[in-house]
């Protein structure tokens, strides 16, 4: 503690390089833990509280392929189902589909099932009532509602594409959820029944089940893939949050490019301060000779060096985790890609991890000019000239 | 203890500069007395700084034997030399070589942070060193805002703050002027006297080596007899 006020006063010794330094090394901190708290929320975070009890059934070859309706009776009846419904990818234009701010997603539910299973998502009970009843009802949500300035009882008109029939349908209501996607149309599927005609080409693009407990949802997953193992269209059940992440492997692999990306940003950060760290020890080669003549030993002149550096390091970190926490925090606003997103903030492993990294740039960057500075020989260091 | 505190033999130094060897200093016997003030002259390039850092432990010699204060300075580990050598060695630069980021009294502090004292008896310390070299007003200014004269003094109230046995001086004046210059010398000459400080200090300048008890000159890196000068030399 007694060498503090030296170790502040060197750190500010040229303000300017200090203010710089610490700012790439804010932003590089700050780019890395929103990555880190990504990283950390897609893979370590596990499901929401809402979402962990449940669980999506799809086709096991591929999610574009349909199931038969009847498959959601026989999965009610595995033991730890609660409830089961049916969601069908409906697709569609609205207005112009050349504007992809037009896309958001529109699928058809079972109304009456649908809030039973998620119960999370907050609707108020008369507009709950008349989604059910009308036919050719739909529901929005909040985000999706405030960016086309969607009201209840607006008309939607979707052209289909997939389908041979267009959507007309009637805003009765909008929902709202704190931890999920609220981007998205549900329209009631008896919508789909009526416009078939023939219920026989009636088909469910997945089913979503709600368990009885988080505990139950592994043996659920196994029970109902081995209902339907060998018919024309087996199954592949997975818990609702793996579900979600599935769709982020269409991007590549998700893990090798954050860590890659992570990686490089420590890397960069890491030559930027041991460059400014180098050139700060070569201005004072002639002050390590003065503190070793004043009795200063080799270890405590590269302690002071390497807390130097680890002090810029750390005020670096601490700005970019703000900044990052403060990122984290638009992110979560803005639409979601997989729930996660929605509840994205650095979490005690990533504040831990970045100090560590943060003090890691902060010794590794100096650690090459403090133990050349510490192994100096007095004569030489008195005599150098830059 | 034995009075005397300084004690070369045949003490050499070589170098090694671009694949050739320079004796910068040969075979130097040097004794000083406690409470001595002995000036060391010669041309450049004859050896006096580099004898005065084989005595203060900056360097190590590449031959003979060097007692200072009856330590065997060859046999002590490095760790031991710093820590002997903040204990007893005080050292003037030519260029006052302050620590530009602090103030006079940090400055004057700096060696104390090695001692056990605590806060406040190292700054009462420093204080006092600062108001010993006449500095008492301005304890809290920057390197930068003192005159070459003042910096020299800090200078030397940091090389006296631990209270060291020896002062060693290597051209305390060499950057000043004719005015601060004298200021010095008689700021050295009272630590000498009236502190009864050891003190050795190298200089180009007679009028300088005339404030010393003693003046030893080298030439083309051997330390002449007592007495004897060499003779080119004005």
């Amino acid at each position: 503690m007694r060498f503090l006020p030296l170790i502040v006063k060197n750190c500010l010794r040229n303000r300017r390089r200090s203010v710089l330094t610490v700012a790439s090394l804010s932003i590089s901190l700050c780019l890395l833990g929103v990555l880190m708290a990504l990283y950390y929320a897609l893979f370590f975070g596990g499901p929401a509280k809402a979402q962990a009890r449940r669980i999506v059934t799809r086709h096991k070859v591929s999610i574009v392929f349909q199931m038969p309706i009847y498959y959601r009776e026989q999965i009610r009846k595995v033991a730890g189902v609660e409830e089961v419904a049916i969601w069908q990818w409906y697709g569609g234009v609205y207005k112009d589909s050349r504007d992809q701010r037009n896309f958001f997603p529109r699928l058809g539910v079972e109304a009456d099932r649908l809030f039973k299973i998620y119960q999370d998502y907050r609707i108020p009970e008369d507009q709950k009532q008349a989604f059910m009843r009308d036919p050719a009802g739909c529901v929005v949500g909040r985000s999706l509602a405030n960016r086309f300035g969607f009201q209840v009882g607006d008309k939607i008109l979707i052209k289909g594409d997939i389908f041979p029939f267009d959507l007309d349908l009637t805003i009765r209501g909008i929902f709202e959820t704190s931890e999920g996607s609220d981007e998205a149309l549900w329209f009631n599927f008896k919508y789909l029944e009526n416009a078939l005609h023939d219920s026989s080409r009636l088909a469910a693009g997945t089913f979503t089940l709600l368990a009885r407990s988080p505990e139950d949802v592994p043996r659920i997953c196994r029970e109902v893939d081995a209902l339907f193992a060998n018919s024309p269209a087996p199954t592949k059940t997975e818990s609702e949050y793996a579900f979600g992440l599935s769709f982020l492997s269409f991007l590549g692999n998700i893990k090798v490019i954050l860590m890659s990306i992570c990686g490089a940003v420590t890397f960069t950060i890491l030559l930027i301060s041991a460059n400014t760290m180098a050139m700060s020890v070569r201005e004072r080669v002639r002050e390590v000779g003065v503190l070793k003549t004043l009795g200063f030993q080799a270890g405590t002149i590269l302690w002071l060096i390497l807390a130097e550096s680890g002090l810029i390091a750390m005020i670096g970190g601490a700005i970019g985790l703000a900044v990052a926490q403060l990122l984290c925090l638009v992110i979560r606003q803005g639409p979601a890609i997989v729930d996660q997103t929605k509840t994205l903030s650095i979490q005690p492993p990533v504040f831990a991890a970045l100090v560590g990294v943060s003090l890691f740039i902060g010794v590794a960057s100096a650690i090459a000019p403090a133990w050349s500075a510490a192994r100096q020989n007095i004569v030489d260091a008195l005599r150098f000239t830059d | 203890m034995s009075d005397l505190v300084i004690s070369t033999s045949k003490l050499t130094k070589e170098y090694i500069r671009d694949e050739f060897k320079v004796v910068a200093l040969r075979d130097a016997d040097l004794e000083v007395r406690r409470g001595d003030f002995v000036a060391l002259m010669g041309p450049s390039g004859s050896g006096k700084s580099t004898l005065l850092h084989l005595t203060a432990a900056m360097d190590r010699p590449t031959s003979g034997t060097i007692n200072v204060l009856g330590s065997d300075l060859n046999s002590l580990s490095d760790s031991a030399i710093a820590r002997w050598r903040n204990r007893h060695v005080g050292f003037v630069f030519q260029s006052f070589n302050l620590i530009p980021v602090l103030t006079a009294l940090e400055n004057v502090e700096l060696p104390l942070k090695l001692t056990h004292l605590k806060k406040g008896e190292r700054i009462q310390h420093a204080a006092t060193a600062l108001r010993l070299v006449g500095l008492g007003e301005r304890l809290g200014h920057f390197p930068r805002q003192l005159s070459g004269g003042e910096e020299q003094r800090v200078a030397i109230a940091r090389a006296i703050v631990t209270d060291p046995d020896i002062l060693l001086c290597d051209e305390p004046t060499g950057n000043l002027d004719a005015r601060s210059a004298q200021e010095v010398l008689a700021l050295i000459s009272t630590l000498n006297k009236e502190h009864g400080k050891t003190i050795v200090m190298v200089t180009h300048d007679p009028h300088a080596a005339h404030h010393a008890a003693r003046i030893r000159y080298l030439d083309k890196g051997e330390l002449l007899p007592d007495g004897s000068k060499p003779q080119d030399w004005n």
